[in-house]
């Protein structure tokens, strides 16, 4: 089955990394697989651990874009420390500036305070007023309040500073364990915001095997928090100061 | 990137850390390591367990004496793990965790849900109270 995408809708760049739950992962992952997108290009950094995945024979990249009319998608496979994803958001930034692209999207992963919660919910953050609507069209509840640290901290202050239009959908979570479940609550939200339709079927019929597959990735991720944290502690600013 | 069609994810990761092994799984005894996380609250320590593909009737958890608790399941279908060209079988999760002390053994409980194993295990409360003068 083949995805149309409609021509009329904005420039969108869709960016997706291993994060709590790896909802950013499944998700965008997921926009690649189905609506069958072409590799356009790779993205490489001195500072990252030289590294190439094999699938079917075939050598990847970690860092890799894709494109299918205007949508594009910069998807890593790995987890990067806050050193690094300074750099990577200016990459991503020269290049949507490159493609002329309008708005920029994130996905990723929030910890239900009540975990795990009865109805999983999905937050919208933009950088921009003028994603409001966005938010109001797609009834995606506006992240209001909260902390957010690490890579994806950098990233949104990065792209808020440079002036490029972000939404970041966050779907409620297990922070520790992959989230399958929770990600297709983004996946779901995604294809509203993308104006495609996107069938979670698959998902959800390979849900548990997805959970065993990525434990290793789970891991890693967790470690590079740990290591963003032991670098760069979490501000404990009580919430009335903030 | 999620592959739908490939089970080999699990060495994606390995392949940059020089790694010729499948993390802590067990090939010879077929047994997968599941993830799990310690986390702690006032009053108790919450150990969860991701045991996807398992079912309730299928999970032993035993304490032994030196504080450390035992989670096995046995997988309701195999898992099959490919690396180069090898396909390798798997049937169990298994893992040991050591405990914090001063915890209540005899008020340990645990749920399985969706998957998840939780664990709860009740801090007890010792020493002596001190006046405010």
């Amino acid at each position: 089955m083949t995805q149309k995408i409609n021509k009329k809708n904005k420039k969108i760049l869709l960016v997706g990394f291993p994060s709590s739950g790896l909802i950013g992962t499944f998700a965008t992952s997921y926009v690649v697989h189905t609506l069958k997108m072409n590799q356009i290009g790779e993205i490489d950094h001195p500072d990252l651990l030289p590294t190439l995945f094999v699938e079917n024979g075939e050598i990847l990249e970690p860092i890799r874009i894709y494109n299918k009319e205007n949508l594009f998608v910069i998807l890593s496979d790995i987890p990067f420390e806050p050193d690094l994803a300074s750099d990577f958001a200016e990459m991503v930034v020269n290049y949507s500036k490159e493609q002329k692209i309008d708005m920029i999207v994130m996905v990723s992963g929030l910890e239900a305070l009540n975990n795990p919660p009865a109805s999983p919910k999905v937050y919208g953050l933009i950088t921009d007023k003028s994603l409001e609507k966005t938010l109001y069209e797609n009834q995606i509840s506006k992240f209001l309040a909260g902390s957010i640290y690490g890579t994806e901290a950098k990233l949104l202050s990065k792209f808020r500073k440079l002036g490029v239009p972000t939404l970041v959908i966050y779907a409620e979570c297990h922070p520790f364990f992959p989230d399958p479940n929770a990600a297709i609550n983004a996946i779901t939200t995604l294809s509203k915001v993308l104006k495609i339709k996107l069938d979670t079927e698959d998902i959800k019929n390979k849900m548990e095997t997805l959970r065993i597959q990525h434990r290793n990735l789970m891991q890693e991720t967790l470690n590079a928090l740990q290591q963003k944290q032991e670098k760069h502690p979490k501000p404990k600013v009580p919430q009335i100061y903030r | 990137m999620i592959n739908l069609d490939d089970d080999t994810n699990n060495f994606k990761k390995l392949v940059h850390l020089g790694l010729n092994v499948i993390s802590s799984d067990d090939i010879e005894q077929q047994i997968l390591s599941p993830l799990s996380c310690l986390r702690e609250y006032e009053s108790k320590w919450i150990l969860e367990f991701d045991l996807p593909l398992v079912e309730k009737e299928h999970i032993s958890i035993t304490l032994d004496s030196g504080n450390k608790i035992i989670v096995e399941a046995k997988l309701k279908e195999k898992y099959y793990i490919s690396n180069f060209h090898e396909k390798y079988e798997f049937n169990y999760f298994k893992k040991s965790v050591n405990l914090p002390d001063n915890i209540d053994e005899a008020k340990i409980s645990a749920k399985f849900d969706n998957g998840r194993l939780v664990i709860i295990i009740p801090k007890t409360s010792k020493g002596n109270k001190i006046r405010i003068e």
